[in-house]
């Protein structure tokens, strides 16, 4: 019975550019919709758009089967199948090793990157790369890079400027993350204070603005303007999705397209659009541009839905950052969104963003009793299942399993 | 699932600003905060002239900002929600105000300045023809572009300094959720700028002028760094920096967007490298000169002499050169009130009795003579007198 929920929302998902255009069209001259400011448009707005989904949403249990084949997930047994049997193949190696050599020298070289004569300038945008961070944006990158290398002539080896592709993700993630925490006002990341816990709101900010300027500087200097176009849209998209986060809507269905925008534009910009720019710079076909670029949409999706299962599952300690943040900050993430479904009397707490006393540990129980967190989880293996169909595209080499093994290792993290 | 998350957003909003919440600042506090945001400009009406008449060379006012920003979707929401902080002292209120209000005193002056330099500078004898034909008023599109984006640099910076320390704040200045507020809706909007001039950039489809830029962004955060850690409730007034010291975070802070936008200019019309380099001293000369001449204007015995003044500016940095560590402390003792407080006008008068005055007012006209120097390379037009008459009204003393 689950599954057939599932078809409704990954349909859902297919069909985001539609609703989206939907939901802007209708919500044209209200100023985006933001909750409680223009309450009542958004809330005409979302009736409208509701009465549209709704029939479909409430057969979902019982008749789904029947719009299945519509689904744009109609392969989705195919891409199991496929996905299990490239699973059982062979052992892969441990995918961060066949990347770990390029990346040796990473955060050095990120260091290069940050020419500042203040001391305590320098240590606080020198702060994250402590080298303690995942390095997943670089190792994505560094693999897709010599899997579209491969692809594209047989030879494996990576361009300086690719490289510079990896140092330029994880710089452009650390501002964002340095200004994030300024945002939500937040103590504590891996496990360490924070920058503007330490410094200061004011110095912290700057310190993300003075990460970014470095991040563009080096990315000028790859000297391509295709690349510099692709990854420029990423810092669009991280703002954007900032605001998005800002907002939320009152109807359900909205709320969902909603969230995977943000999530889209937070998270899966970066990953996606750099992987494209190491795809430009190994080959001139735009089906490898294509093929980059949606292994990096739907792995960088999958990877941030399981972030926020995370919030629900792990303990702090494990997080370096305390559980429950995201409600705490009033943000409805999946396993949120999807209990919503199951105990209607959640919405009025999405609606309020959890400001009551109270309110966090009522929502966290919800979650909890209901199937949010396992429904979250399966729809980030269907992310990943559609990440795995597109890098499968390419070439076989070894950096093209990793990257497919790196899907399972996104799925199964534990911090 | 391909344009999945494509939505483009709706640009069109209209009268964002006019929401009520810019009033013209009525209340005591709007100049309390120690930070102008809009240091004082030679705001004499021969200003206005050289500022009116160098607009009218360009095309068109330069105060257009980019209409595509302010109108967009999240400025507008940022407008709304910065409703929330009347009432408060957060600094977002007072630059949103100034924004509004004062962007005839305020005017755009990096803007304007790309725009005028790149028509002096014409089209060079590498560009081709087809280059040509995209030049209005002898200025090219992708040159107005440049002059857009180190505007919304420009004021993507305004709006980051006004950033408060959340365990800094005194309970007057606010109830510390609106505070917290007040931040995030400064961080996001300024954000919001930037990342509208990294892509602005990025069309400009000139690596070299992305770099350029880029590392314009990285010297305003530096300098602006700096000139934090001589706010004078870090008592930083002890702390002699010397005015060579002085120069290079002021060049950071409040020159280099200008210099290498210029210089970007010249890039953009393919000029050489030569040229290049002439509009980058232009920039760096006139932008000192012209900071040289705020500073010096509380001590002017003008109209906007007063006792508000920075202890980090020049004619107080030189002065403390001229009379020693040891003297000057001893003066801003004697200046010392019960409390913390400094009596700025006491102070003000020992300054004003020693040589700083005189040095900055030699420092601002060597600068301006030496943004006209560079200005010879360009053949004479009416851009070209524009600028120059730029440089003469701030260095001109009474």
């Amino acid at each position: 019975m689950m599954g057939w929920g599932w078809s409704w929302r990954l349909r859902c998902c297919g069909h985001h550019a539609a609703s989206l255009a939907g939901i802007r069209g209708v919500h044209g001259g209200s100023g985006g919709g933001w909750a409680g400011a223009i309450g009542g448009r958004a809330a005409a707005a979302g009736k409208v758009h509701c009465s549209l989904l709704k029939p479909m949403f409430l057969r979902n249990s019982v008749s789904a089967h029947l719009c299945r084949p519509q689904s744009r997930l109609l392969h989705s047994s195919l891409v199991a199948c496929c996905y299990s049997k490239t699973n059982s193949e062979a052992k892969y190696k441990d995918p961060f090793k066949l990347g770990s050599n390029d990346l040796k020298n990473l955060y050095e070289d990120i260091k290069k990157e940050l020419f500042i004569t203040t001391q305590e300038l320098k240590e606080m945008c020198e702060y994250y790369f402590d080298g303690k961070g995942k390095a997943l944006r670089p190792m994505l990158v560094v693999l897709m890079a010599r899997a579209c290398n491969i692809h594209h002539n047989n030879c494996r080896d990576m361009h300086p400027a690719q490289r510079s592709i990896a140092v330029i993700a994880e710089m452009i993630h650390t501002a964002s993350l340095v200004h994030d925490d300024v945002i939500d006002g937040s103590n504590s990341r891996r496990g360490k204070k924070t920058v503007n816990q330490i410094w200061g709101e004011r110095k912290a900010v700057l310190a993300g603005d003075y990460i970014l300027s470095a991040a563009s500087v080096a990315l000028a200097r790859v000297g391509n303007a295709t690349v510099i176009s692709v990854l420029s849209q990423v810092i669009e998209d991280l703002v954007r999705g900032e605001f998005l986060q800002l907002g939320s809507k009152e109807n359900e269905n909205e709320r969902f397209a909603h969230y995977l925008e943000k999530t889209f534009k937070k998270t899966a910009s970066l990953i996606a659009n750099s992987c494209k720019a190491v795809s430009i710079l190994a080959c001139p076909d735009p089906k490898v541009h294509e093929i980059a670029y949606q292994y990096g949409k739907n792995i960088g999706i999958a990877f941030q839905l399981i972030d926020d299962v995370l919030d629900f599952t792990s303990c702090a300690d494990q997080l370096g950052k305390p559980a429950a943040a995201d409600l705490k900050l009033g943000l409805a993430t999946g396993p949120v969104l999807f209990a919503c479904q199951q105990f209607p009397e959640l919405n009025a707490l999405i609606m309020r963003r959890f400001s009551l006393a109270g309110d966090v540990e009522r929502a966290w129980q919800y979650v909890r009793q209901s199937d949010g967190v396992h429904q979250t989880t399966y729809l980030a293996q269907r992310y990943c299942s559609e990440a795995i169909r597109e890098i499968s595209k390419l070439q076989p080499s070894p950096e093209r399993d990793a990257l497919i093994q790196l899907t399972e290792t996104v799925l199964t993290r534990d911090k | 699932m391909e344009d999945m998350c494509g939505g483009t957003m709706s640009l069109m909003k209209c009268g964002i600003w006019s929401l009520g919440i810019f009033r013209p600042c009525t209340s005591s506090f709007c100049t309390r905060r120690s930070i102008s945001l809009f240091p004082g400009s030679p705001t004499t009406t021969q200003w206005s002239k050289v500022v009116s008449d160098a607009e009218k060379i360009v095309g068109y006012p330069t105060s257009f900002m980019s209409l595509r920003c302010l109108l967009s979707d999240e400025l507008s929401n940022i407008a709304m929600q910065v409703r929330k902080l009347v009432g408060t002292k957060h600094p977002l209120l007072n630059t949103a105000r100034a924004f509004v209000y004062d962007s005839r005193n305020n005017l755009q002056m990096r803007g304007l300045v790309v725009l005028l330099i790149s028509k002096a500078a014409g089209p060079s004898k590498a560009a081709d023809d087809t280059l040509q034909h995209d030049m209005v008023s002898g200025i090219y599109a992708s040159q107005r572009n440049l002059a857009e984006i180190t505007e919304l640099i420009h004021t993507a910076f305004l709006v980051h300094r006004g950033i408060v320390n959340i365990t800094e704040l005194k309970s007057c200045d606010g109830p510390l959720k609106d505070m917290q507020f007040g931040n995030k809706m400064a961080i996001l909007s300024g954000d919001f700028l930037l990342a509208n001039a990294c892509t602005g950039l990025a069309q400009l489809q000139n690596t070299k002028v992305v770099e350029l830029v880029s590392s314009a962004i990285g010297d305003l955060v530096q300098g602006i760094y700096y000139e934090n850690s001589y706010l004078p409730e870090k008592n930083a007034f002890t702390d002699d920096i010397g005015i060579t010291n002085w120069m290079e975070h002021i060049f950071l802070s409040h020159g280099a967007l200008l210099a290498k936008g210029c210089q970007a200019a010249m890039e953009l019309a393919k000029h050489d490298t030569e040229v290049q380099s002439m509009a980058f001293q232009y920039g760096k000369h006139m932008s000192l000169s012209y900071k040289l001449n705020s500073d010096l204007q509380p001590f002017l015995n003008g109209k906007h002499s007063g006792t508000s003044f920075g202890l980090n500016c020049a004619p107080v940095v030189l002065h403390q050169e001229f009379v020693g560590r040891e003297a000057w402390m001893e003066e801003v003792k004697q200046a010392h009130l019960k409390g913390n407080l400094i009596d700025l006008a006491k102070l003000q008068e020992a300054i004003k009795a020693g040589k700083g005055v005189t040095a900055a007012i030699d420092l601002c006209r060597y600068h301006g003579n030496k943004a006209l120097e560079n200005l010879q390379c360009f053949p004479p037009s009416k851009a070209r007198s524009a600028l120059e008459n730029i440089v003469y009204a701030v260095t001109r003393f009474p």
